[in-house]
Protein backbone atom coordinates (compact mmCIF):
# COMPACT_ATOMS: atom_id res chain seq x y z
CA UNK A 1 0.00 0.00 0.00
CA UNK A 2 1.61 3.33 -1.33
CA UNK A 3 0.60 5.21 2.05
CA UNK A 4 1.99 8.94 1.56
CA UNK A 5 -0.01 12.27 1.42
CA UNK A 6 -0.52 12.96 -1.91
CA UNK A 7 -2.06 9.48 -2.81
CA UNK A 8 -4.36 9.62 -0.07
CA UNK A 9 -5.38 13.31 -1.11
CA UNK A 10 -6.02 11.91 -4.87
CA UNK A 11 -8.26 8.71 -3.70
CA UNK A 12 -11.51 9.79 -4.25
CA UNK A 13 -12.76 7.38 -1.97
CA UNK A 14 -11.48 10.30 0.95
CA UNK A 15 -13.48 12.66 -0.71
CA UNK A 16 -16.45 10.49 -0.51
CA UNK A 17 -16.55 9.16 2.92
CA UNK A 18 -17.51 5.86 4.29
CA UNK A 19 -20.28 4.77 5.65
CA UNK A 20 -18.92 5.71 9.42
CA UNK A 21 -16.86 8.24 8.58
CA UNK A 22 -18.12 11.61 6.02
CA UNK A 23 -15.16 12.81 3.32
CA UNK A 24 -12.88 15.41 3.19
CA UNK A 25 -15.66 18.12 2.05
CA UNK A 26 -18.20 17.31 4.81
CA UNK A 27 -15.19 17.12 7.40
CA UNK A 28 -13.72 20.46 6.34
CA UNK A 29 -17.51 21.67 6.64
CA UNK A 30 -18.06 20.24 9.85
CA UNK A 31 -14.38 21.93 10.90
CA UNK A 32 -15.56 25.36 10.10
CA UNK A 33 -19.17 24.44 11.43
CA UNK A 34 -16.92 24.00 15.00
CA UNK A 35 -14.71 27.10 14.68
CA UNK A 36 -17.38 29.05 13.99
CA UNK A 37 -19.76 28.14 16.88
CA UNK A 38 -16.55 28.84 19.39
CA UNK A 39 -15.42 31.88 17.47
CA UNK A 40 -18.63 33.88 18.03
CA UNK A 41 -19.03 32.92 21.24
CA UNK A 42 -15.69 34.29 22.41
CA UNK A 43 -16.47 37.34 20.07
CA UNK A 44 -19.74 38.26 21.68
CA UNK A 45 -18.48 37.68 25.31
CA UNK A 46 -14.37 39.49 24.38
CA UNK A 47 -15.43 42.29 22.28
CA UNK A 48 -17.84 44.03 24.24
CA UNK A 49 -16.06 43.40 27.31
CA UNK A 50 -12.69 44.78 26.20
CA UNK A 51 -14.51 47.79 24.77
CA UNK A 52 -15.80 48.52 28.20
CA UNK A 53 -12.82 47.89 30.00
CA UNK A 54 -10.53 49.31 27.90
CA UNK A 55 -12.40 52.72 27.61
CA UNK A 56 -12.79 52.72 31.54
CA UNK A 57 -8.92 51.59 31.93
CA UNK A 58 -10.51 49.46 35.00
CA UNK A 59 -9.89 45.91 35.85
CA UNK A 60 -6.68 45.35 33.31
CA UNK A 61 -5.89 42.30 36.08
CA UNK A 62 -9.12 40.74 33.91
CA UNK A 63 -7.04 40.66 31.10
CA UNK A 64 -4.26 39.60 32.28
CA UNK A 65 -6.36 36.48 34.22
CA UNK A 66 -8.18 35.94 30.75
CA UNK A 67 -4.34 35.60 29.22
CA UNK A 68 -3.72 32.84 31.53
CA UNK A 69 -6.23 30.23 29.76
CA UNK A 70 -3.97 30.41 26.35
CA UNK A 71 -1.95 27.47 28.36
CA UNK A 72 -4.79 25.51 29.23
CA UNK A 73 -3.99 21.57 28.36
CA UNK A 74 -6.70 21.19 25.38
CA UNK A 75 -7.30 17.54 25.42
CA UNK A 76 -6.68 17.30 28.84
CA UNK A 77 -9.51 19.79 29.86
CA UNK A 78 -12.20 18.46 27.06
CA UNK A 79 -11.83 14.47 28.36
CA UNK A 80 -12.32 16.39 32.24
CA UNK A 81 -15.07 18.57 30.26
CA UNK A 82 -16.91 15.39 29.10
CA UNK A 83 -16.87 13.16 31.88
CA UNK A 84 -18.58 16.38 33.71
CA UNK A 85 -21.11 17.15 30.89
CA UNK A 86 -22.13 13.53 29.67
CA UNK A 87 -24.71 12.67 32.36
CA UNK A 88 -26.28 15.79 32.21
CA UNK A 89 -26.93 15.32 28.29
CA UNK A 90 -28.99 12.17 27.50
CA UNK A 91 -29.68 11.24 24.05
CA UNK A 92 -27.61 9.99 21.02
CA UNK A 93 -26.77 13.27 19.44
CA UNK A 94 -24.03 15.41 19.26
CA UNK A 95 -24.19 17.54 21.64
CA UNK A 96 -23.15 16.40 24.16
CA UNK A 97 -19.63 16.11 22.69
CA UNK A 98 -20.14 19.13 21.31
CA UNK A 99 -20.78 21.20 24.60
CA UNK A 100 -17.32 20.41 26.00
CA UNK A 101 -15.36 21.04 22.91
CA UNK A 102 -17.37 24.22 21.99
CA UNK A 103 -16.08 25.17 26.05
CA UNK A 104 -12.32 24.40 25.09
CA UNK A 105 -12.55 26.65 22.10
CA UNK A 106 -14.26 29.42 23.65
CA UNK A 107 -11.53 29.08 26.34
CA UNK A 108 -8.58 29.44 23.77
CA UNK A 109 -10.70 32.38 21.64
CA UNK A 110 -11.42 34.67 24.15
CA UNK A 111 -7.55 35.59 25.21
CA UNK A 112 -7.09 37.05 21.62
CA UNK A 113 -9.56 38.82 21.24
CA UNK A 114 -10.66 40.31 24.70
CA UNK A 115 -6.99 41.31 25.33
CA UNK A 116 -6.00 42.95 21.32
CA UNK A 117 -10.13 44.52 21.90
CA UNK A 118 -8.32 46.06 25.57
CA UNK A 119 -5.28 47.15 24.32
CA UNK A 120 -6.29 48.79 21.17
CA UNK A 121 -8.97 50.88 22.60
CA UNK A 122 -5.63 51.35 25.57
CA UNK A 123 -3.40 52.97 22.69
CA UNK A 124 -5.50 55.18 20.87
CA UNK A 125 -3.97 58.19 20.58
CA UNK A 126 -4.81 60.21 24.21
CA UNK A 127 -4.67 63.44 21.56
CA UNK A 128 -7.57 62.02 19.72
CA UNK A 129 -9.73 61.22 22.91
CA UNK A 130 -9.11 64.54 24.18
CA UNK A 131 -9.96 65.94 21.38
CA UNK A 132 -13.47 64.12 20.82
CA UNK A 133 -13.92 64.97 24.85
CA UNK A 134 -13.61 68.21 24.02
CA UNK A 135 -16.08 68.50 21.06
CA UNK A 136 -18.48 67.49 23.93
CA UNK A 137 -18.79 63.67 22.45
CA UNK A 138 -20.17 61.42 25.41
CA UNK A 139 -18.44 58.26 27.09
CA UNK A 140 -20.33 56.42 24.25
CA UNK A 141 -19.55 58.64 21.39
CA UNK A 142 -16.24 58.80 22.32
CA UNK A 143 -15.63 54.94 22.72
CA UNK A 144 -18.05 54.03 19.26
CA UNK A 145 -16.76 56.88 17.11
CA UNK A 146 -12.87 57.36 18.19
CA UNK A 147 -11.77 54.69 20.05
CA UNK A 148 -13.28 51.46 18.07
CA UNK A 149 -12.22 52.80 14.63
CA UNK A 150 -8.53 53.65 16.20
CA UNK A 151 -8.81 49.83 17.47
CA UNK A 152 -10.02 48.71 14.59
CA UNK A 153 -6.20 46.87 13.82
CA UNK A 154 -5.27 45.70 16.94
CA UNK A 155 -9.31 44.18 17.18
CA UNK A 156 -8.74 42.80 13.73
CA UNK A 157 -5.32 41.30 14.82
CA UNK A 158 -7.10 39.54 18.04
CA UNK A 159 -10.04 37.95 15.62
CA UNK A 160 -7.31 36.42 13.45
CA UNK A 161 -5.12 34.92 15.81
CA UNK A 162 -7.88 33.79 17.64
CA UNK A 163 -9.12 31.81 14.52
CA UNK A 164 -5.84 30.38 14.02
CA UNK A 165 -5.65 29.13 17.05
CA UNK A 166 -9.21 27.58 17.17
CA UNK A 167 -8.77 26.12 13.60
CA UNK A 168 -6.03 24.86 14.54
CA UNK A 169 -7.33 23.06 18.03
CA UNK A 170 -10.72 21.91 16.68
CA UNK A 171 -9.05 19.18 15.45
CA UNK A 172 -9.86 17.81 19.23
CA UNK A 173 -13.06 17.48 18.41
CA UNK A 174 -12.67 14.17 16.71
CA UNK A 175 -11.18 13.22 19.86
CA UNK A 176 -14.42 12.83 21.51
CA UNK A 177 -16.38 10.93 18.21
CA UNK A 178 -16.94 14.11 16.61
CA UNK A 179 -16.14 15.13 12.78
CA UNK A 180 -14.02 17.78 11.60
CA UNK A 181 -10.36 17.43 10.03
CA UNK A 182 -8.89 15.88 12.97
CA UNK A 183 -11.08 12.95 12.11
CA UNK A 184 -8.20 12.13 9.63
CA UNK A 185 -5.30 13.18 11.82
CA UNK A 186 -6.82 10.49 14.76
CA UNK A 187 -8.34 7.59 12.43
CA UNK A 188 -4.23 7.98 10.91
CA UNK A 189 -2.81 7.64 13.82
CA UNK A 190 -4.68 4.79 15.27
CA UNK A 191 -4.54 2.68 12.35
CA UNK A 192 -1.23 3.39 11.46
CA UNK A 193 -2.07 4.83 8.15
CA UNK A 194 0.29 7.71 8.23
CA UNK A 195 -0.69 9.22 4.35
CA UNK A 196 -3.95 9.94 6.14
CA UNK A 197 -2.50 11.64 9.15
CA UNK A 198 -0.25 14.11 6.94
CA UNK A 199 -3.22 14.73 4.73
CA UNK A 200 -5.51 15.71 7.58
CA UNK A 201 -2.85 17.57 8.82
CA UNK A 202 -2.38 19.84 5.73
CA UNK A 203 -5.87 20.40 5.33
CA UNK A 204 -5.84 21.93 8.63
CA UNK A 205 -2.84 24.32 7.58
CA UNK A 206 -4.47 25.20 4.36
CA UNK A 207 -7.95 25.73 5.83
CA UNK A 208 -6.38 28.39 8.49
CA UNK A 209 -4.36 30.02 5.36
CA UNK A 210 -7.49 30.18 3.66
CA UNK A 211 -9.62 31.80 6.50
CA UNK A 212 -6.98 33.92 7.65
CA UNK A 213 -6.61 35.40 4.13
CA UNK A 214 -10.58 35.96 3.70
CA UNK A 215 -10.32 37.59 7.15
CA UNK A 216 -7.25 39.87 5.99
CA UNK A 217 -9.58 41.04 3.06
CA UNK A 218 -12.53 42.00 5.18
CA UNK A 219 -10.00 43.60 7.48
CA UNK A 220 -8.40 45.51 4.60
CA UNK A 221 -12.23 46.89 3.50
CA UNK A 222 -13.33 47.85 7.06
CA UNK A 223 -11.01 49.46 8.83
CA UNK A 224 -10.36 53.34 7.84
CA UNK A 225 -7.46 54.01 5.50
CA UNK A 226 -6.32 56.60 7.55
CA UNK A 227 -5.91 54.21 10.47
CA UNK A 228 -4.11 51.79 8.90
CA UNK A 229 -1.63 53.95 7.26
CA UNK A 230 -2.49 53.24 3.59
CA UNK A 231 -4.03 57.01 3.90
CA UNK A 232 -0.23 58.48 4.33
CA UNK A 233 0.63 59.43 0.88
CA UNK A 234 -2.09 61.77 1.42
CA UNK A 235 -2.31 62.32 5.40
CA UNK A 236 -0.11 65.53 6.48
CA UNK A 237 0.61 64.54 9.12
CA UNK A 238 3.34 62.41 10.37
CA UNK A 239 1.37 59.92 12.64
CA UNK A 240 -1.35 58.52 10.37
CA UNK A 241 -3.37 56.68 13.29
CA UNK A 242 -4.59 60.17 14.09
CA UNK A 243 -5.14 61.34 10.60
CA UNK A 244 -8.62 59.47 10.42
CA UNK A 245 -10.14 61.54 13.74
CA UNK A 246 -8.38 64.69 12.47
CA UNK A 247 -10.04 64.43 8.92
CA UNK A 248 -13.44 63.68 10.33
CA UNK A 249 -12.70 66.14 13.16
CA UNK A 250 -11.84 69.09 10.52
CA UNK A 251 -14.67 68.03 7.96
CA UNK A 252 -17.39 68.45 10.96
CA UNK A 253 -15.98 71.61 11.98
CA UNK A 254 -16.08 72.57 8.15
CA UNK A 255 -20.00 71.54 7.84
CA UNK A 256 -20.88 72.95 11.29
CA UNK B 1 -23.23 63.54 9.41
CA UNK B 2 -19.55 62.46 7.58
CA UNK B 3 -18.76 60.87 11.14
CA UNK B 4 -21.18 58.31 11.24
CA UNK B 5 -19.00 56.95 8.43
CA UNK B 6 -16.58 56.40 10.77
CA UNK B 7 -19.19 53.73 13.35
CA UNK B 8 -20.90 52.46 9.79
CA UNK B 9 -17.31 51.54 9.08
CA UNK B 10 -16.62 49.34 12.13
CA UNK B 11 -20.42 47.81 12.60
CA UNK B 12 -20.02 46.79 8.90
CA UNK B 13 -16.58 44.93 9.47
CA UNK B 14 -17.66 43.16 12.90
CA UNK B 15 -21.13 42.48 10.76
CA UNK B 16 -19.62 41.41 7.51
CA UNK B 17 -17.15 38.77 10.13
CA UNK B 18 -20.16 37.73 11.40
CA UNK B 19 -22.46 36.68 8.97
CA UNK B 20 -19.24 35.41 6.43
CA UNK B 21 -18.70 33.33 9.69
CA UNK B 22 -22.42 32.27 9.85
CA UNK B 23 -22.91 31.59 6.59
CA UNK B 24 -20.52 29.02 6.18
CA UNK B 25 -21.19 27.59 9.34
CA UNK B 26 -25.02 26.86 8.29
CA UNK B 27 -24.73 25.39 5.28
CA UNK B 28 -22.27 22.79 6.55
CA UNK B 29 -24.83 21.85 9.72
CA UNK B 30 -26.71 19.35 8.27
CA UNK B 31 -24.40 17.56 6.36
CA UNK B 32 -21.36 16.06 8.49
CA UNK B 33 -21.08 17.65 11.71
CA UNK B 34 -20.65 14.32 13.00
CA UNK B 35 -18.69 12.86 10.70
CA UNK B 36 -21.09 9.57 10.45
CA UNK B 37 -24.36 8.52 8.84
CA UNK B 38 -26.99 6.37 10.45
CA UNK B 39 -28.05 3.42 8.54
CA UNK B 40 -30.87 3.61 6.55
CA UNK B 41 -33.60 0.59 7.30
CA UNK B 42 -32.18 -2.84 8.32
CA UNK B 43 -34.53 -5.03 10.78
CA UNK B 44 -31.69 -6.46 13.12
CA UNK B 45 -31.47 -5.40 16.62
CA UNK B 46 -27.57 -4.01 15.71
CA UNK B 47 -29.32 -1.68 13.69
CA UNK B 48 -30.76 -0.04 16.19
CA UNK B 49 -28.04 0.30 18.08
CA UNK B 50 -25.15 2.64 18.29
CA UNK B 51 -21.33 1.24 18.48
CA UNK B 52 -18.92 2.96 19.99
CA UNK B 53 -15.07 2.00 20.42
CA UNK B 54 -11.48 3.31 18.93
CA UNK B 55 -11.09 4.99 15.86
CA UNK B 56 -9.41 2.11 14.18
CA UNK B 57 -11.79 -0.51 15.63
CA UNK B 58 -14.07 0.87 11.81
CA UNK B 59 -11.09 -1.28 9.81
CA UNK B 60 -9.99 -3.36 12.24
CA UNK B 61 -10.03 -7.20 10.85
CA UNK B 62 -11.99 -8.06 14.26
CA UNK B 63 -13.95 -4.68 14.65
CA UNK B 64 -16.80 -3.92 11.98
CA UNK B 65 -15.66 -5.78 9.37
CA UNK B 66 -15.40 -8.72 11.50
CA UNK B 67 -18.39 -7.88 13.13
CA UNK B 68 -20.14 -8.52 10.06
CA UNK B 69 -18.53 -10.93 7.98
CA UNK B 70 -18.13 -13.60 11.46
CA UNK B 71 -22.10 -12.76 12.96
CA UNK B 72 -23.52 -11.00 10.02
CA UNK B 73 -24.18 -8.06 12.64
CA UNK B 74 -24.18 -4.54 11.12
CA UNK B 75 -24.45 -1.49 13.70
CA UNK B 76 -26.72 1.07 13.00
CA UNK B 77 -24.32 3.49 13.91
CA UNK B 78 -20.35 3.73 15.10
CA UNK B 79 -18.61 6.68 17.06
CA UNK B 80 -15.33 7.00 17.33
CA UNK B 81 -13.86 7.11 21.22
CA UNK B 82 -11.37 5.83 22.65
CA UNK B 83 -9.78 2.32 23.28
CA UNK B 84 -11.86 1.39 26.60
CA UNK B 85 -11.01 4.81 27.99
CA UNK B 86 -13.17 7.26 29.89
CA UNK B 87 -14.85 8.35 26.25
CA UNK B 88 -16.45 4.79 26.15
CA UNK B 89 -17.36 4.07 29.49
CA UNK B 90 -18.76 7.24 29.89
CA UNK B 91 -20.80 7.41 27.00
CA UNK B 92 -21.95 3.90 27.70
CA UNK B 93 -23.16 4.34 31.19
CA UNK B 94 -24.63 7.47 30.36
CA UNK B 95 -26.89 5.99 27.05
CA UNK B 96 -25.05 7.81 24.23
CA UNK B 97 -23.70 4.57 22.57
CA UNK B 98 -25.47 1.07 22.99
CA UNK B 99 -22.74 -1.20 23.27
CA UNK B 100 -18.86 -0.24 23.18
CA UNK B 101 -15.42 -2.56 22.36
CA UNK B 102 -14.00 -2.29 25.74
CA UNK B 103 -11.53 -4.56 27.46
CA UNK B 104 -12.83 -7.83 29.29
CA UNK B 105 -10.25 -7.10 32.60
CA UNK B 106 -12.02 -3.45 32.60
CA UNK B 107 -13.08 -3.23 36.05
CA UNK B 108 -15.87 -0.71 35.07
CA UNK B 109 -17.89 -3.41 33.62
CA UNK B 110 -18.31 -4.81 37.01
CA UNK B 111 -18.68 -1.45 38.73
CA UNK B 112 -21.68 -0.54 36.17
CA UNK B 113 -22.92 -3.65 35.60
CA UNK B 114 -22.33 -4.03 32.16
CA UNK B 115 -23.10 -7.67 30.23
CA UNK B 116 -20.14 -8.59 28.42
CA UNK B 117 -21.73 -10.51 25.08
CA UNK B 118 -20.16 -14.61 24.59
CA UNK B 119 -18.04 -14.48 21.27
CA UNK B 120 -18.83 -18.60 20.51
CA UNK B 121 -17.05 -17.96 17.03
CA UNK B 122 -14.12 -16.72 18.30
CA UNK B 123 -13.92 -13.46 16.65
CA UNK B 124 -11.47 -12.09 19.25
CA UNK B 125 -8.05 -13.99 19.25
CA UNK B 126 -7.23 -15.49 22.68
CA UNK B 127 -5.23 -12.80 24.71
CA UNK B 128 -3.54 -14.89 27.76
CA UNK B 129 -0.84 -13.07 29.20
CA UNK B 130 2.33 -14.82 28.86
CA UNK B 131 6.20 -13.80 30.16
CA UNK B 132 8.15 -12.72 27.44
CA UNK B 133 11.71 -12.59 27.96
CA UNK B 134 15.22 -13.04 26.31
CA UNK B 135 16.25 -16.16 25.65
CA UNK B 136 19.78 -15.98 27.39
CA UNK B 137 17.81 -14.72 30.82
CA UNK B 138 15.63 -17.70 30.65
CA UNK B 139 17.63 -20.08 33.10
CA UNK B 140 15.59 -22.70 34.61
CA UNK B 141 15.25 -21.27 38.16
CA UNK B 142 13.73 -17.86 36.22
CA UNK B 143 11.39 -20.21 34.25
CA UNK B 144 10.18 -21.96 37.78
CA UNK B 145 9.80 -18.94 38.92
CA UNK B 146 7.34 -16.60 36.40
CA UNK B 147 5.68 -19.93 35.69
CA UNK B 148 4.64 -20.31 38.66
CA UNK B 149 3.07 -16.89 38.69
CA UNK B 150 1.44 -17.72 35.21
CA UNK B 151 -0.31 -21.20 36.89
CA UNK B 152 -2.16 -19.15 39.50
CA UNK B 153 -2.52 -15.83 37.47
CA UNK B 154 -6.58 -16.00 36.60
CA UNK B 155 -9.07 -13.12 34.52
CA UNK B 156 -10.28 -12.43 37.83
CA UNK B 157 -7.15 -11.32 39.50
CA UNK B 158 -6.81 -9.24 36.56
CA UNK B 159 -10.39 -7.67 37.29
CA UNK B 160 -9.39 -7.51 40.87
CA UNK B 161 -5.56 -6.43 40.38
CA UNK B 162 -7.16 -3.18 37.96
CA UNK B 163 -9.69 -2.47 40.10
CA UNK B 164 -7.16 -1.59 42.53
CA UNK B 165 -4.53 0.61 40.62
CA UNK B 166 -7.38 2.45 38.61
CA UNK B 167 -10.55 2.89 40.52
CA UNK B 168 -8.45 2.80 44.41
CA UNK B 169 -5.20 4.28 42.88
CA UNK B 170 -2.99 1.94 44.68
CA UNK B 171 0.67 1.76 44.43
CA UNK B 172 1.23 -0.66 41.26
CA UNK B 173 4.16 -2.60 43.46
CA UNK B 174 2.11 -2.86 46.41
CA UNK B 175 -1.00 -4.10 44.99
CA UNK B 176 1.83 -6.86 43.15
CA UNK B 177 3.10 -7.88 46.42
CA UNK B 178 -0.39 -8.61 48.08
CA UNK B 179 -0.80 -10.63 45.13
CA UNK B 180 2.34 -12.69 45.56
CA UNK B 181 1.55 -12.68 49.13
CA UNK B 182 -2.70 -14.02 48.75
CA UNK B 183 -1.08 -16.76 46.37
CA UNK B 184 1.98 -18.16 48.60
CA UNK B 185 4.32 -17.14 46.02
CA UNK B 186 6.13 -14.48 48.45
CA UNK B 187 8.16 -17.53 49.49
CA UNK B 188 12.32 -16.13 49.38
CA UNK B 189 14.46 -18.77 47.58
CA UNK B 190 17.57 -19.02 45.19
CA UNK B 191 16.07 -20.59 42.06
CA UNK B 192 16.94 -17.05 40.20
CA UNK B 193 19.96 -16.49 42.10
CA UNK B 194 22.84 -14.88 39.96
CA UNK B 195 20.55 -13.58 37.54
CA UNK B 196 20.47 -9.70 36.21
CA UNK B 197 16.99 -8.77 34.60
CA UNK B 198 15.14 -6.00 33.54
CA UNK B 199 11.51 -6.11 33.62
CA UNK B 200 9.79 -3.62 30.82
CA UNK B 201 6.77 -2.71 30.87
CA UNK B 202 3.46 -1.26 28.18
CA UNK B 203 1.92 2.24 29.35
CA UNK B 204 -0.91 0.54 30.94
CA UNK B 205 -1.81 -0.33 34.37
CA UNK B 206 -2.71 -3.64 34.08
CA UNK B 207 0.57 -4.09 32.58
CA UNK B 208 2.53 -2.32 35.24
CA UNK B 209 1.21 -4.48 37.58
CA UNK B 210 1.97 -7.37 36.23
CA UNK B 211 5.61 -6.32 35.44
CA UNK B 212 6.02 -5.96 39.45
CA UNK B 213 4.74 -8.99 39.90
CA UNK B 214 7.19 -10.70 37.92
CA UNK B 215 10.09 -8.03 39.27
CA UNK B 216 8.90 -8.97 42.63
CA UNK B 217 8.97 -12.86 42.56
CA UNK B 218 12.12 -12.89 40.63
CA UNK B 219 13.51 -10.48 43.11
CA UNK B 220 12.53 -13.17 46.22
CA UNK B 221 13.88 -15.49 44.33
CA UNK B 222 17.44 -14.26 44.60
CA UNK B 223 17.48 -12.70 40.88
CA UNK B 224 19.02 -8.71 40.79
CA UNK B 225 16.35 -6.64 38.94
CA UNK B 226 16.09 -3.30 37.38
CA UNK B 227 12.51 -1.97 36.07
CA UNK B 228 11.85 0.25 33.34
CA UNK B 229 7.93 0.76 33.35
CA UNK B 230 5.38 2.74 31.36
CA UNK B 231 8.09 2.82 28.29
CA UNK B 232 4.92 2.83 25.60
CA UNK B 233 2.94 0.64 23.22
CA UNK B 234 4.63 -2.62 21.94
CA UNK B 235 6.12 -0.53 18.95
CA UNK B 236 8.11 1.69 21.18
CA UNK B 237 9.21 -1.43 23.67
CA UNK B 238 9.91 -4.43 21.34
CA UNK B 239 13.12 -2.94 19.58
CA UNK B 240 14.32 -2.89 23.48
CA UNK B 241 13.31 -6.54 24.03
CA UNK B 242 15.17 -7.37 20.75
CA UNK B 243 18.29 -5.45 21.28
CA UNK B 244 18.49 -6.61 24.88
CA UNK B 245 18.19 -3.31 26.88
CA UNK B 246 14.97 -5.33 28.00
CA UNK B 247 14.68 -8.34 29.07
CA UNK B 248 11.22 -9.62 30.46
CA UNK B 249 8.19 -8.11 29.36
CA UNK B 250 4.15 -8.81 30.60
CA UNK B 251 3.31 -9.42 27.19
CA UNK B 252 -0.79 -11.45 25.21
CA UNK B 253 -0.84 -13.94 22.68
CA UNK B 254 -3.32 -12.90 20.26
CA UNK B 255 -1.85 -9.27 19.98
CA UNK B 256 1.80 -10.51 20.79
CA UNK B 257 1.40 -13.42 17.11
CA UNK B 258 -0.64 -10.07 15.23
CA UNK B 259 2.39 -7.85 15.85
CA UNK B 260 4.86 -10.67 14.14
CA UNK B 261 2.28 -12.19 11.57
CA UNK B 262 -0.39 -10.20 10.78
CA UNK B 263 -1.85 -12.95 8.46
CA UNK B 264 -2.21 -15.14 11.11
CA UNK B 265 -5.53 -16.87 12.00
CA UNK B 266 -5.13 -18.53 14.56
CA UNK B 267 -7.89 -17.52 17.33
CA UNK B 268 -8.32 -20.48 20.42
CA UNK B 269 -5.58 -20.33 23.67
CA UNK B 270 -4.09 -23.65 22.14
CA UNK B 271 -3.51 -22.21 18.27
CA UNK B 272 -2.02 -18.69 19.50
CA UNK B 273 0.17 -20.07 21.70
CA UNK B 274 1.44 -22.74 19.41
CA UNK B 275 1.86 -20.42 16.87
CA UNK B 276 3.84 -17.74 18.66
CA UNK B 277 7.67 -19.54 18.45
CA UNK B 278 7.64 -19.70 14.84
CA UNK B 279 6.89 -16.02 14.49
CA UNK B 280 9.14 -14.11 17.41
CA UNK B 281 12.47 -13.26 16.80
CA UNK B 282 15.39 -15.42 17.40
CA UNK B 283 16.61 -14.34 20.62
CA UNK B 284 12.67 -14.04 22.55
CA UNK B 285 10.93 -17.20 23.71
CA UNK B 286 7.69 -16.91 25.77
CA UNK B 287 6.81 -18.89 29.13
CA UNK B 288 3.80 -20.59 29.89
CA UNK B 289 0.81 -18.82 29.03
CA UNK B 290 -1.57 -17.84 32.05
CA UNK B 291 -5.22 -18.95 32.17
CA UNK B 292 -5.98 -14.97 32.45
CA UNK B 293 -7.18 -13.30 29.09
CA UNK B 294 -7.47 -9.50 28.63
CA UNK B 295 -9.11 -8.91 25.05
CA UNK B 296 -11.75 -7.20 23.06
CA UNK B 297 -15.89 -7.80 24.05
CA UNK B 298 -18.47 -5.84 22.96
CA UNK B 299 -20.52 -4.94 25.70
CA UNK B 300 -23.75 -3.73 26.02
CA UNK B 301 -25.45 -2.45 29.39
CA UNK B 302 -27.63 -4.15 31.59
CA UNK B 303 -30.59 -2.55 30.08
CA UNK B 304 -30.21 -2.96 26.44
CA UNK B 305 -29.31 -6.55 27.13
CA UNK B 306 -32.53 -7.42 28.78
CA UNK B 307 -34.52 -5.33 26.25
CA UNK B 308 -33.39 -7.60 23.76
CA UNK B 309 -32.44 -10.75 25.65
CA UNK B 310 -28.88 -10.65 24.34
CA UNK B 311 -25.97 -13.15 25.46
CA UNK B 312 -23.93 -13.47 22.23
CA UNK B 313 -22.73 -10.94 19.97
CA UNK B 314 -24.60 -13.48 17.31
CA UNK B 315 -27.88 -12.68 19.24
CA UNK B 316 -27.35 -8.86 17.99
CA UNK B 317 -28.21 -9.68 14.09
CA UNK B 318 -31.72 -11.29 15.54
CA UNK B 319 -34.83 -9.37 15.39
CA UNK B 320 -36.22 -6.84 17.75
Amino acid sequence: MNDNVFVWLNDPQNWAGTRFTAGIVDQIVAHLWYTVIGLVIAFVIGFPLGLVLGHSGRAGWLVSLANGLRSLPAVGLLILLYVVVSPLITGRGDLVYLVPTEIVLVLLALPAILANTYAGVRNVEPAARDAAHGMGMTERQVLLQVELPNALPLIFSGVRSATLQVIATATIAAYVGLGGLGRFIYDGLASHRFGEMAGGAVLVAALALLVDLTLALVQRYTVSPGVTGRFSRRATRADSRTAAVTEQVASEAATD
Amino acid sequence: MTRRIGILRALAGATVLLTALTACGESGSSSGSSGSSSSSGGDTIAADLVLGGPPEFENRTDGIPGLQKTYGVSFGDFRKLDAGGPLTINALKTGQIDAADIFTTDPSIATNGFVVLEDPKNLYAAQNVVPLINKDKATDGVKATLNAVSAKLTTDDLIDLNEKVINEKQDPAAVAKAWLADNGLDATGTQAAGTTLTVGSANFQENVVLANIYAQALQAQGATVNTQLNIGSRETYMPGLQDGSIDLIPEYTGVLLQFFDKNSSAVSSEEVYAALPSVLPANLIVLDQSQAEDKDAIVVTKETAQKYDLKSIADLAGKP
